[in-house]
């Protein structure tokens, strides 16, 4: 099976073409202001690299969220109109298990995205014959409850993946002997999410398929909590006239 | 016999989700558009991120209608265009990373859009357009005046030094107490009411083009708000009325002072505020009055909000020209002519 797979959840963007496991071309970049700018491009560009045509690729592989909204929202219009336009396989894969896929086999992996005022985008998963177990699933939370929901687990045996610099005091003050991985070995790696995608079921609707962004818009936040508005789902806000 | 163009067209410049299918930028063979107003409604008003986020769920679902509706291939299509600017960058890029992708999928060259020029070339599909003529384009983003000198070769002669003249209809709606966007039913009120407020008609003395309308906008509140204070009742349509009477002695006195500097056969209205029958009225009485030769094109009201036909249409010109855009586009938000 070849996979197409590319993350522009954050500054760094990682795109590879992967083949049975083994990858093909990958590019790496650090330019966060030129996602939109640049993904075609080096889909392009490795596809020349490898001498295949789009209509060799059978899955797409998107990094689904977390992540900057509109790093995501590149990343997932191009993979769901890829998808859709060509009516190959989707499949979406959390930006932080992605991350978490750079700890060490066995160890707790702690992916973190940092979300500002001491609150992360956080996902902890474990390593296991190849498989990224959830053990908390992904979700906006603030650091000290993290911290606090990791204490069951031996510091020893934890990793912290991807940790601003505003983080690393803290987690290293409550978790003086846990691991904590540095940039290098932080970084978003779409081979890694090719393989990642590759053991999924691809989604079932296309059309239907959107980021996780993990988080309410602040002006729905607000609108939600006065006059005891209710959700009442987002579709119906949007009709075709 | 030429063969036809047919070209797929995107925009999502704002709060609608549009894709078209336009055979030779005249005949529209299909073109949906998802709206997201009651979505904005809650707030009172577009709000970006919500609007990104409604785009990336109907993008696919609106080429699929289009495709469908249009009975078309990706084999039939000669090339696919998309509004790059002006608008919000984030809605934008929605429209943009999926008319690039399928660009890319299917080989087909991609053309680059103005949104403004999509919204003058709607007038393409109810007229044939005689260079040069003259355009007045008024919307929730926009107010101006725009030269055609030929296909697709645009001079701006005035522009708004503010607010645009939608913005300042749902300003005054706001303190009416009207839901959002209000420029319809100001319109309506203003059909049953009389100008009696006389508001400022602003910068009508000056000798140029431009607009403003946030002095018109706060003598509307002050208006409203020392009324209340004296426990005075003042007329809800009378209000709407010297409110819409003001804005279109505005704009008839700036456009038609560009009609004189520059003669031409044909004004286009464009735009959301395009839909207004006070102003349809009012631009089709002063050509009458002052007996001018003058062909006055509305779109039908389907086009004249945002829509991905008109991108179609404008593209057309593009396409003849060969002004095509690699897959390294990206959004300009504050793109002018």
């Amino acid at each position: 099976m070849k996979v197409l797979a590319f993350d522009t959840s954050n500054k760094l963007s990682s795109i590879a073409i992967v083949e049975n496991q083994l990858s093909l071309a990958e590019i790496n970049t650090d330019d966060k202001l030129t996602h939109s700018i640049n993904l075609l491009p080096n889909i392009q560009k490795l596809l020349d690299d490898t001498d295949l045509d789009l209509s060799d690729i059978d899955r797409v592989v998107v990094a689904q969220g977390p992540g900057s909204y509109t790093g995501l929202r590149i990343a997932v219009t191009v993979a769901k109109t890829l998808a859709y336009t060509l009516e190959k396989e989707l499949v979406g894969i959390s930006s932080l298990k992605l991350l978490a896929a750079n700890a060490k086999e066995g160890h707790i992996s702690v992916a973190l995205m940092d979300a500002r005022n001491d609150n992360v985008f956080a996902g902890v998963y474990q390593s296991k014959d190849g498989s990224l177990d959830n053990l908390i699933e992904d979700q906006h939370v603030s650091i000290y409850d993290l911290l606090d929901k990791l204490k069951s687990y031996r510091e020893e045996e934890i990793d912290f993946v991807n940790v601003s610099d505003n983080l690393l005091e803290i987690i290293k003050e409550a978790m003086p002997k846990a691991n904590i991985l540095d940039y290098a070995n932080s970084k978003p790696d779409a081979v890694k999410l090719a393989k990642l995608g590759e053991i999924e079921p691809p989604v079932a609707d296309v059309n239907t398929f959107v980021p996780t962004y993990l988080r309410v818009t602040q002006a729905e936040y607000d609108w939600l909590q006065k006059d005891n508005h209710t959700e009442n789902g987002n579709i119906s806000y949007v009709e075709e006239i | 016999m030429q063969k036809d163009t047919i070209i797929m067209a995107f925009e999502s410049s704002c709060d609608e989700t549009s894709v078209a299918v336009i055979k030779n930028g005249k005949e529209i063979m299909s073109n949906i558009i998802a709206t997201q107003i009651k979505s904005h409604q809650r707030f009172g008003g577009v709000v970006p991120e919500v609007a990104s986020r409604h785009h990336v769920e109907q993008i696919t679902y609106c080429i699929d209608l289009a495709m469908e509706e249009a009975n078309v291939t990706y084999d039939d299509l000669d090339a696919v265009a998309v509004t790059y600017g002006p608008g919000l960058v984030g809605s934008l890029l929605i429209g943009i990373m999926a008319a690039k992708t399928i660009a890319f999928a299917h080989n087909l060259p991609l053309i680059p859009v103005n949104h403004l020029a999509g919204h003058i070339y709607s007038a393409q599909f109810v007229t044939d357009l005689q260079y040069p003529f003259m355009s007045l384009l008024v919307s929730g983003g926009h107010t101006e005046i725009v030269l055609v000198k030929a296909p697709g070769e645009f001079e701006t002669l005035g522009d708004t030094r503010d607010d645009a003249v939608g913005e300042a209809y749902d300003k005054i709606g706001r303190v009416l107490g009207l839901q959002y966007p209000a420029g319809k039913t100001v319109d309506q009120m203003s059909a049953k009411g009389n100008d009696v407020y006389d508001f400022p008609r602003a910068m009508v003395k000056e000798d140029n083009l431009d607009f403003s309308f946030s002095g018109i906008k706060s003598a509307f509140i002050n208006k409203v708000h020392n009324a209340e204070q004296k426990n005075e009742e003042l007329n809800q349509n009378d209000l709407a009325a010297s409110f819409q009477a003001a804005v279109l002695d505005i704009l008839s006195n700036k456009l038609f002072r560009a009609v004189e500097k520059n003669p031409v056969k044909q004004i286009v209205v464009a735009g959301g505020v395009a839909a207004n029958q006070g102003l349809r009225n009012r631009l089709a009485k002063d050509i009458k009055d002052k007996n001018l030769d003058i062909e006055l094109v509305f779109p039908p009201l389907r086009l004249c909000g945002d829509n991905a036909a008109m991108i179609g249409a404008i593209a057309q010109i593009q396409y003849e020209k060969g002004d095509f855009s690699g897959l390294d586009l990206n959004s300009d938000p504050s793109l002018d002519f």
